[in-house]
Parts: C-alpha cells; sequence; structure tokens
C-alpha cells in the first residue's frame, strides 16, 4: 500500500469538504471515488469526508482484492460493480436527507425546479432488502446508473456517477436542493406533482 | 426493418464506371452505428490491401451518414469521409456540417463507397433515382467557389455539391473536401485522395426519402430535452450563436493555453484584435446555420478585398494568427477564403506555415518568411496550392518536411503521426497531451477526445488542466463517447449540451433497440479500437503516441508533460498492453476477432 500524490490528496480533500458543508453528509456518512486505469482512489471506511487526510484515501484494484480491501469503504463492491457497468470515472454517495424522505414515499423524484429538472431530470429510487453493502445492491445500482448520473436507494441515500468527482458531487448536491423544493411545495399544501415537467414525465 | 438507417449503400467504381448497392446486414449497423463508425468497417472491408498506399487505386473513399442523420434531432444533418490519410498514413475519418450529410441520407443511401480511380477527370451525381459518372476536365484547375458554382447552374435543384479545389489535385497532402463552397471534410488530405483518384466533385441531389423512424411521439419528447439543454447550456445558447467559435479564441488565451508562433510562447499582447469582439465588430456580415442545427455558430464574413465567405473559426484565427505573429483580423479572413477555395486544410496550413517561419528564424532553412510577415502570406498559399516553388517542399506537411531537411528540424515539426496540432497547448492542458498522443488519426484535438472541454470550458464540470494522474483515463473514456457521436453523426459543439445519456434516448426513440449511455460508450469504443487495429497494421506502434520534442523540452514554466506516465494509464484503462496493442480479452469482448 502507498500514498496517493499530495494533488489528489488535495482534490478529495475539496470534494469531501465541500459535501460536508453544503448539508450533504452526517459526521462519517459516504464515500467517493475516482477511476484511475484499472484501479480506483477511494475513501477509507469511517473516514470523515469533511476532513481527509493522505492516510483516509486508499488505491486498489478494481478486480483484485489486495490489503487495501480491509481499510476501504465497506461499499467498495458497489463501486467495483459501477465502474465496470457504467460509463462513470468518479462516484460520489451521499446521505440527503430530503432525497430520503421522499425516497420513502415514491419510486421516482422528478425534480420540478429548473436547475434540477434541467440538470437531473428524473432520478430513480430504488429499493433494497439489506440498504448497505449487499450482494444485491451490487448488481441493481449498475443497471440504474447506466442511463442516469444519479439514483437513491430508498430510505438510504444518493449515488451519483460523473466523469470527476466534482461532477458527481454536483448531481447529489442539485437532487438535495431539488428535494428541499419539492418537500417545501408539500408544506405549503400543494402538490409538487402538478409542477412537474411534460415531456420529462412522457418522454425520459 | 431498421430504422433510422435504410440499410443500403451505394459503391460506385469511378474506373469501371459502374455502380452497385450492397446491403450490410443488420449487425453491423448495430456494431458499428453509421458515420465515422460504418466508415471505418467499411474501409476493412474495401481497402485492397489493408495497408495499401494511401495514393493507390485500392484506399476507397467512403461516405457516411448515421442513423439520426435527416431526422428532427439537432445538428444531425453531418456526413463523414473515411480513407487512409496521405498525410498521417493512418486510418482517418473526417466530418463536416452543412447539408450533404442530409441531402444524402434522402436519396435513400446510408452511405456511399468510391473505389478505383478514374483515368480522367470525373464529377459523380446522385439522386433518389439518378447516378451519374461525368467527365470533368472542364472543371479541373477550377477553385471551389467556381466549381460549386458552375456545377450549381449545371444541375438546378440539387442541393448539395462537395468539391475540391488545385490543392487536391496538385496532391498537396493537407487537401480538403469542400461542401458548398463553405464548410469542410479538413483534416488529413482527404481532398489529395480524391485528386489522385481523379475525382473533382460529387453532386447530391436532397430526395424524397425521409428516414423511417420507430417511435415519433417519444422522440419529439426527448428531442424537446435535447434542444432544451442546448437553450439553457451558455456555450451552445450565448457563446456560439452569438459569436461563433471565434468566443474560444479569447477563453484559451485566458487561460494561457493559446500556442503563438509555432508553439513558442503563450503570450500574445495585441489577442483583442483578432478576439470575438473584434470579429463581431470588424468582419462580421451573418451568422449560418448546417441543416437541423438550433446553434448557428458560423460566420459570414468579409476581408479587405471586400469578398465575402464563410468563416473563419477558432482553429483557423488562431492557425493564421497568432501561430504565425499575425494579429490583423481582416488578413485572417482573407487567407482562410484563400485556403477554402483552393481547397486547403486551414490548421495544417498554418502549422506548415508557423514552421517554416520557425526554420528561418533559427537559421536552418530559409524559407523567406519570418514571424509576423503577413503579407507573403497570400503567395506562400497559392504556391502550396499550385505546387510551385517552395510550395513543393511545404505541400508535403510538417513531418515529412521535417525528416526532408534534417537537422534536427523535427524539434520544432509541431505534430504527432503527420497531423499538426490544434489550438491548445498541451503544456498547460494535460489531457490534451494525451489526447494528441493517442488520436487515430494523429494529432487531433476532437479525436484525442476534447479534453479540454472540461479543462477549460467546464463541460460537464471543471477539471484541473495542470492534473496529469487520471487525465489518461478522461481522455480514454471520452474518446469512446466521442467515436460514438461522431457515429450518430451529430454535432460536438451540440454534445458540449446534450449528454451521452439524451444521446442514447434519441437513437433508442429512433431505431426502436434499447441504448443506454453504456451501451452507446461500447460502441464508441469498439470504433475506437478497430481503427487501433488498423493502425497497427499500418506499422504504427507506441513509439508513435508520442508528441513534439519541443513541446516536452520547453516547458513554459509548467510541470513538464508526463507522457510514458499518462500513456501507461491510457492503455491500462483501454485493457491494451503496455505496448499499446488491445489484449485478446479486450478483442474479444467487443467483438472485434474477426478484424486481427
Amino acid at each position: 500500500m502507498k500514498k496517493v500524490s499530495p494533488s489528489i490528496v488535495q482534490y478529495f480533500q475539496k470534494i469531501g469538504w465541500a459535501s460536508y458543508i453544503a448539508g450533504l453528509q452526517d459526521t462519517h456518512s459516504g464515500n467517493m471515488s475516482m477511476r484511475i486505469g484499472n484501479r480506483m482512489l477511494i475513501t477509507r471506511r469511517g473516514s470523515m469526508l469533511g476532513f481527509l487526510n493522505d492516510y483516509d484515501i486508499i488505491e486498489i484494484s478494481l478486480e483484485k482484492n489486495d490489503s487495501g480491501v480491509s481499510l476501504a469503504s465497506s461499499e467498495i463492491g458497489i463501486h467495483r460493480a459501477i465502474y465496470r457497468e457504467t460509463n462513470g470515472l468518479a462516484i460520489v454517495h451521499a446521505h440527503l436527507i430530503n432525497a430520503v424522505v421522499l425516497s420513502l414515499i415514491n419510486d421516482e423524484i422528478v425534480p420540478v425546479d429548473v436547475e434540477g429538472s434541467y440538470t437531473i431530470r428524473k432520478v430513480p429510487v430504488v429499493s433494497f432488502e439489506y440498504g448497505s453493502g449487499s450482494r444485491e445492491m451490487e448488481e441493481e445500482i449498475p443497471r440504474h446508473l447506466k442511463d442516469n448520473k444519479i439514483m437513491v436507494i430508498k430510505g438510504h441515500g444518493a449515488i451519483a456517477i460523473g466523469e470527476t468527482m466534482e461532477e458527481a458531487l454536483f448531481y447529489n448536491s442539485v437532487l438535495e436542493n431539488s428535494c428541499k423544493i419539492i418537500v417545501g411545495i408539500n408544506s405549503l399544501g400543494k402538490k409538487a406533482d402538478d409542477f412537474k415537467p411534460k415531456n420529462i414525465s412522457e418522454g425520459w | 426493418m431498421l430504422y433510422g438507417n435504410w440499410g443500403k449503400i451505394l459503391e460506385i467504381d469511378v474506373k469501371r464506371k459502374i455502380t452497385r448497392i450492397v446491403k450490410p446486414s443488420e449487425e453491423i449497423y448495430d456494431k458499428f452505428l453509421g458515420g465515422r463508425g460504418l466508415g471505418v468497417y467499411l474501409y476493412t472491408q474495401y481497402a485492397s490491401p489493408l495497408n495499401g498506399y494511401a495514393l493507390s487505386e485500392g484506399n476507397p473513399i467512403i461516405i457516411t451518414t448515421g442513423p439520426l442523420t435527416g431526422t428532427p434531432v439537432p445538428t444531425a444533418g453531418r456526413a463523414a469521409m473515411t480513407s487512409r490519410s496521405p498525410l498521417t498514413g493512418t486510418i482517418f475519418t473526417s466530418s463536416s456540417g452543412g447539408i450533404s450529410g442530409a441531402s444524402l441520407k434522402f436519396t435513400g443511401y446510408d452511405a456511399l463507397v468510391i473505389i478505383g480511380k478514374s483515368e480522367k477527370p470525373v464529377y459523380i451525381y446522385i439522386s433518389d433515382n439518378e447516378i451519374g459518372i461525368e467527365d470533368a476536365t472542364a472543371l479541373w484547375g477550377k477553385n471551389t467557389i467556381e466549381t460549386t458554382q458552375n456545377l450549381k447552374e449545371k444541375y438546378s435543384g440539387y442541393s448539395s455539391i462537395i468539391s475540391i479545389g488545385p490543392a487536391g489535385e496538385n496532391q498537396v497532402l493537407f487537401a480538403s473536401v469542400i461542401t458548398d463552397g463553405a464548410r469542410g471534410f479538413g483534416r488529413g488530405g482527404l481532398g489529395t485522395v480524391w485528386g489522385y483518384k481523379n475525382i473533382k466533385a460529387l453532386v447530391i441531389k436532397k430526395g424524397r426519402k425521409k428516414p423511417r423512424i420507430k417511435d415519433k411521439e417519444k422522440l419529439k419528447n426527448v428531442v424537446y430535452e435535447a434542444n432544451k439543454s442546448i437553450k439553457q447550456n451558455p456555450v451552445t445558447s450565448k457563446a456560439l450563436p452569438e459569436l461563433g467559435s471565434s468566443f474560444m479564441l479569447d477563453v484559451v488565451y485566458f487561460d494561457r493555453a493559446l500556442p503563438v508562433k509555432n508553439f513558442s510562447d503563450n503570450r500574445f499582447p495585441t489577442i483583442d484584435r483578432i478576439g470575438s469582439t473584434a470579429l463581431q465588430e470588424e468582419i462580421f456580415e451573418n451568422s449560418i446555420s448546417c441543416w437541423g442545427c438550433p446553434i448557428s455558430c458560423g460566420r459570414i464574413c468579409h476581408d479587405n478585398e471586400d469578398k465575402v465567405s464563410e468563416g473563419p473559426e477558432f482553429e483557423t484565427i488562431w492557425a493564421l494568427g497568432p501561430n504565425l505573429g499575425i494579429d490583423d483580423l481582416v488578413f485572417i479572413q482573407k487567407a482562410n477564403r484563400l485556403a477554402n477555395e483552393y481547397g486547403l486544410d486551414t490548421i495544417s496550413l498554418g502549422g506548415v506555415i508557423a514552421f517554416a517561419m520557425e526554420a528561418t528564424e533559427r537559421g536552418i532553412l530559409d524559407f523567406g518568411v519570418k514571424f509576423g510577415e503577413k503579407e507573403k502570406i497570400p503567395d506562400l498559399i497559392k504556391k502550396i496550392a499550385k505546387n510551385n516553388g517552395i510550395g513543393q517542399d511545404l505541400k508535403t506537411g510538417t513531418g515529412n518536411l521535417a525528416r526532408k531537411i534534417g537537422k534536427k528540424a523535427s524539434y520544432f515539426a509541431i505534430n504527432v503521426k503527420g497531423l499538426e496540432l490544434a489550438a491548445y497547448d498541451p503544456r498547460i492542458i494535460k489531457g490534451m497531451a494525451v489526447g494528441y498522443a493517442t488520436s487515430n488519426r494523429g494529432g487531433c484535438h476532437l479525436h484525442g477526445g476534447y479534453s479540454a472541454g472540461s479543462e477549460i470550458l467546464g463541460l460537464p464540470r471543471r477539471v484541473d488542466p495542470a492534473l496529469q494522474i487520471s487525465k489518461g483515463t478522461l481522455v480514454a473514456k471520452r474518446q469512446n463517447d466521442s467515436a460514438a457521436v461522431d457515429s450518430l453523426i451529430v454535432c460536438q459543439f451540440a454534445s458540449m449540451a446534450v449528454s451521452l445519456e439524451i444521446w442514447s434516448r434519441i437513437l433508442t426513440a429512433v431505431s426502436g433497440k434499447q441504448y443506454s449511455a453504456k451501451r452507446l460508450s461500447q460502441i464508441g469504443e469498439r470504433i475506437h479500437n478497430l481503427e487501433r487495429i488498423i493502425n497497427l497494421k499500418l506499422g504504427f506502434t507506441r513509439k508513435d503516441d508520442s508528441l513534439p520534442p519541443k513541446l516536452i523540452e520547453e516547458h513554459l514554466g509548467e510541470e513538464k508533460i508526463e507522457l510514458d506516465v499518462m500513456l501507461d494509464e491510457y492503455y491500462e484503462f483501454r485493457g491494451w498492453s503496455r505496448e499499446g496493442i488491445p489484449t485478446e480479452k479486450k478483442v474479444l469482448e467487443l467483438e472485434l476477432n474477426n478484424f486481427l
């Protein structure tokens, strides 16, 4: 096992801090990774994304286990499956509070605000018997991310892919804001569904 | 039944003056889509032999459309042209906007394959019920504008005319093929192949055959989403429509990545004289669109002879401006017009003149022209196109010319595999370094994955241009995506706003088959790998995935390019050996084993 370069550590720190300060994580939630060739750099199990150090970033093969697997995020299997099955080069998983609220009562989330509609359009919500790190999740999550940038695990949080971690973080952030708006509309006694863009509902 | 594509290809033998309709299997369309992918596949079927010279009878010219061409999908009017390049020796696909792609699609053919070599100059005309090969002796020697006007008069109602100018006839190795006197299959010298085969022009009458669409209602909805993305993205909704591609000159310079004087510097104090504002205020006449394009990035401008013509695009302003030490926009537009009339690729033209200027200033060989001497450029362009005087040397491109000169001239010959680099300095934008090095058609920004899209424009999010780790991976993935987009065929500018997820939904609606972003990217990967396999057969190896020594050794104050490190990562991501050869596992995964 070897430490990653300082420029990469700084990049992880920037994304991790942004996700924390934006309220997309609790103190110890979430994980993130980026693909480099046939390896990945992934955050350490139990690390605080808002306060990462160089020893919190683990380099590991996309296919074979080495000693790094003992330190890497417990959802490494999902990350590997996503890199194997989708177009993503980076992954950010976050525990979005409002997205989780909506996931408990919906099978999909359709942003009604302009930014959300433009950026993520329609987000699938998927339910699992075991809500973290299961084989079922390794099979199902990549299937949804083949054609969506972000999806929500019911009652758990969101997982997004991108060419970069910043892109994947952005989709998490946009989704959470869109969910806040939907929750806000509903709390005013209106139906957010009435504001759904027509073409997305029918064409996506 | 096929949707999107017709399942019909027209084979034209200009030697025997016969034509034949060929119907590829549905599996070929599933694997290669159309455009660049179909062109590369057809090259493997028609090149005789596969490793024959570019300027030989056995090198086919393949013009393709894609499954989206001619549909209501934004920017789906383009065509692609594939052949072996006489400039690079690689497999080479070039694409063009305008109306030629849609016009060809409406004739009921997906592609034209031109084989053989005519004894005398000819032009080809096709419509949805006529095909002809006619004598072009009277057109030989005419420039592309004259040729277009002449044929338009003769064939009233024919919608698209594709032609070469004197440069193609005179075997200038970077001669282009011009569509309707304006847009071009610009790069790689495909016009030279036309000239070698004595083909002066192709006249296409827009037919009445509209492509079949499987699910029109779904397509309408997803096209709405695509157009919404185009309208909401600042590059495609504001910068390109209002300023044309020239805005990139300002942006790339702002990020210190615009090469100056043959990549000797990145400072050009008078940049504002040739930027987008100057273009709009001083030479702009009108904007123009390709078929089916809501962006309208094309510019119609005047020059110092009060002649009005299309352009100049960003790359041309750079190649004939800062790269030559010239800051006169009116003059640049004149040089651009001359290049289009003669049928020359403006990027390679600027590259070879910049090389001559540096050779002169270094005292290696006196070409009689130095940086900034703009008054000498028109005569130089004419000499190159007409194969006169020093034009006989310059017409061979920087790579060939540097080898002929010797004396370490290759040090500052700014090309990769013979193709002159574009307007992005890879010492500043590190992704472009591995992109230029690995592009299958030589030092190309577009086939190199165009990492500047994220490194400069921040689309979809900005990536630190200075970062080297992770760039091999990013570029390989973007090359795959880009090969898929080039096979649909849609415009790379539109793809700055429209994601692969949207394109895949559009293709699903048109074809009736289920596509995802991942599946499209995999098809792009197959196409890129097939191009690589062809290039390996043509003799290219890892040592050709290189950069000009000047760009490795002169740092511009930035961290040195670690090309080997980035290449290793790039090959690893691609599933290639350290020598840059696709492994058996990768070849089987992509179902390319029949092409080994």
